[in-house]
C-alpha cells in the first residue's frame, strides 16, 4: 500500500478513486508511565513513555486505515492527514485519513 | 452490620448502574448503527475526498462549504471500562466504537448537506475531534465527543462517475 | 479518473472482543491487584511495628486522654480493676490508663500510648466483675501484641494505596476500598483469638478460675442472635470485635487446656444508679 501526503503518488497516475478511508485507536497509559511522567515534571526532559504510546498508537492507526482501504480494493492512500485529539483523561485517539485511490 | 450493608449498598447501587448504562448504551449503539450503514449506503455515490485540488476533468459550477458534526455522550459502562483501562493501559475499545460512530455520522452529515444544497461532490475534507467536557468539582468528566467534519461541496456540469 | 462509490469492509475502526469480557478481566485484575498490595504493605507494617520501643510510642501518644477527664465515678473502679488484671503482666511497656466514654453502645478501645476506653453502654450490660475483667485483658493483649500501632500504620498503607487509585474514579476508588477492607478481615481475626488468650491467662492470674469470663460475649452473641433490636446495638462492637460463637468456644477450650478451673466464685459488678 503506497501511503503519500500529496495529492497523488509521484510519478503514477490516479486510475480509479474511492471515498475516505481512516484509522483510529484510542490508546491510553498506564499507571507505570503516569508515575515516570509525574517525576519528570519536576526535573523536564522528554517523556519518552509518552512519545512510544503515541508512536505505537500512530502505527495502529495507520495500519487500520490500512485494512479499509485494502478492503475496497485500492493500493494507494493519497492526501494522508493525522489528527491526535484526547478523549479522557489519560487516553488520546489518534486517527489517521486519506483518500483511498487505484493507481496503475 | 452497618458496615455490611454499607458495603452492598456501595457496590450492588453501582453494579446495577453499570448493568443499566451497559445494555441501554449497547441498544443504542446498535441502532446507531443501523442508522449509519443505511444512510451510507444511500449516499455512497456522492464522493467525500481529502483531495486539495480539484481534479482537472471537473468543470465547477458553483461550490460553498458544508459540514456536519455530531456530539456522541458517554455512557457510564463505557466510561468505567475507560478508567479501568487507564491504569493497566492498552487500547480503550469502549471509547473506539463510540468515535467510530461520531466519525461515520458525521461524515454522513456533511454529506447530507452537500446534497441538500444540490452539491456532487465534497472535496478537501477534514475531521475535527474536540472532547466535551462538564464542569465538575475536581477534573472536568468528559460528557461526550464531538466530531466536526467540512469541506468545500461542488456542484458539476458533469457527474463525476 | 473515475470514482467507485463502493463501502469498506465494517469493523475495522472497532475491537472486536466483547465489552463484558473486558469488564470481567479488568475488574478481577483491579481487585486482586488491590488486594495483593495493600496484603504486602500489611506485611511490611507488621514486620516493622515490633521494632517502635514502648517507651517512645509512650512519649508520642501519652497526650491521648490524659486521666480524669472523665466526670464519671466509675472511671475510678475501672482503673482500680484495670491496675489489678495489669499487675499481673510482668513487663508491661508502660502504665495504663482506663477511662469510661459516655455512648449508649457497648464497646472498648485500645488506643495508643495506653488508654483503655470503655463505653458507658458495655458497663450497663456487664453482669460480674470477671466479664469486665476479660475485656480489660483482652485489650492488654491488643497491647502486647502492638495491635494499636498496626492498626495505624495499616490504615496509613490503605489510604495511600486508594489514593494512587482515587485519580482515576470513583468507583475504582470505592472497588478498590471493598478489596481493602476483604484483606484486612484476615488479619484481625488472628489478633482477636490471641488478645483472648492472652486477657484469659490474666483473669486466671487474678481470680484463680475463669468462671464467667466467657459469659460476657456469649450473651452478646444470643442476643445477636434472638433479640435482633438489640443486637443491632451492638453494631458498633461487632465492627471492631468480629464475634462469633467461636469465640466462647475457643475461650473454653483455652481454659481446658491448661487445666484452668471454669467454677468460681463470681465477683459481683457495683452497677451504678443511672442518673
Amino acid at each position: 500500500m503506497l501511503l503519500s501526503t500529496t495529492e497523488g503518488i509521484p510519478g503514477r497516475t490516479i486510475k480509479r478513486f474511492f471515498g475516505v478511508v481512516s484509522g483510529s485507536t484510542v490508546r491510553s497509559k498506564h499507571i507505570g508511565r503516569d508515575i515516570m511522567a509525574g517525576i519528570k515534571n519536576i526535573f523536564g526532559g522528554e517523556l519518552t513513555g509518552y512519545t512510544e504510546l503515541l508512536q505505537e498508537s500512530r502505527e495502529d492507526a495507520l495500519a487500520r486505515m490500512i485494512q479499509e482501504a485494502e478492503s475496497l480494493g485500492a493500493n494507494a492512500v493519497v492526501n494522508l492527514r493525522f489528527a491526535t485529539s484526547s478523549i479522557t483523561q489519560g487516553a488520546a485517539e489518534l486517527f489517521a485519513y486519506g483518500t483511498a485511490v487505484q493507481v496503475e | 452490620m452497618e458496615s455490611a450493608i454499607d458495603a452492598v449498598v456501595n457496590i450492588a447501587v453501582p453494579l446495577v448502574l453499570l448493568a443499566v448504562a451497559f445494555f441501554t448504551g449497547r441498544r443504542i449503539e446498535r441502532r446507531h448503527y443501523q442508522s449509519i450503514r443505511a444512510r451510507e449506503n444511500e449516499l455512497r455515490m456522492l464522493p467525500a475526498v481529502t483531495f486539495r485540488q480539484i481534479p482537472s476533468a471537473w468543470v465547477v459550477d458553483s461550490f460553498g462549504v458544508v459540514s456536519g458534526s455530531v456530539v456522541i455522550s458517554i455512557d457510564y459502562f463505557k466510561r468505567f471500562l475507560a478508567g479501568l483501562r487507564t491504569l493497566v493501559g492498552g487500547r480503550v475499545a469502549s471509547y473506539e466504537s463510540l468515535l467510530d460512530r461520531a466519525r461515520r455520522e458525521a461524515i454522513l452529515r456533511c454529506k447530507e448537506e452537500a446534497h441538500a444544497r444540490g452539491y456532487q461532490a465534497v472535496v478537501n475534507l477534514r475531521l475535527e475531534t474536540t472532547r466535551v467536557t462538564r464542569a465538575s468539582k475536581n477534573n472536568r468528566a468528559t460528557a461526550g465527543v464531538e466530531v466536526l467534519a467540512f469541506g468545500t461541496g461542488l456542484e458539476l456540469r458533469r457527474d463525476p462517475r | 479518473m473515475e470514482f467507485d462509490g463502493r463501502l469498506p469492509r465494517e469493523g475495522i475502526n472497532t475491537s472486536p472482543e466483547h465489552p463484558l469480557r473486558e469488564f470481567a478481566l479488568l475488574v478481577a485484575g483491579l481487585l486482586g491487584a488491590v488486594a495483593a498490595c495493600i496484603a504486602i504493605a500489611a506485611l511490611a507494617i507488621d514486620r516493622l511495628v515490633p521494632l517502635v520501643p514502648p517507651a517512645l510510642e509512650a512519649r508520642w501518644f501519652g497526650g491521648w486522654l490524659a486521666p480524669g477527664k472523665s466526670s464519671d465515678p466509675r472511671a475510678a473502679q475501672v482503673q482500680a480493676l484495670l491496675d489489678r488484671i495489669a499487675s499481673h503482666w510482668d513487663d508491661r511497656p508502660y502504665p495504663f490508663r482506663a477511662d469510661v466514654l459516655d455512648e449508649p453502645d457497648p464497646n472498648a478501645l485500645a488506643l495508643p500510648g495506653g488508654t483503655i476506653l470503655v463505653t458507658s453502654g458495655l458497663l450497663a450490660q456487664v453482669a460480674s466483675e470477671n466479664e469486665l475483667a476479660l475485656v480489660l485483658g483482652h485489650e492488654l493483649g491488643h497491647y502486647r501484641a502492638r495491635d494499636h500501632l498496626r492498626g495505624l500504620g495499616r490504615g496509613l498503607a490503605t489510604s495511600l494505596v486508594l489514593g494512587a487509585l482515587g485519580s482515576s474514579g470513583e468507583l475504582v476508588a470505592g472497588l478498590g476500598a471493598f478489596a481493602g477492607g476483604v484483606a484486612q478481615r484476615g488479619f484481625d481475626r488472628r489478633q482477636e483469638s490471641a488478645a483472648d488468650v492472652f486477657g484469659l491467662a490474666l483473669v486466671q492470674a487474678e481470680y484463680g478460675h475463669v468462671a464467667g469470663a466467657g459469659d460476657f460475649f456469649a450473651r452478646l452473641a444470643r442476643w445477636q442472635r434472638d433479640a435482633p433490636a438489640e443486637g443491632r446495638r451492638l453494631a458498633g462492637y461487632f465492627d471492631t470485635h468480629p464475634l462469633s460463637e467461636d469465640r466462647v468456644t475457643a475461650l473454653a477450650a483455652e481454659a481446658a487446656a491448661h487445666g484452668w478451673p471454669t467454677e468460681g466464685r463470681l465477683t459481683p459488678w457495683p452497677t451504678p444508679a443511672p442518673e
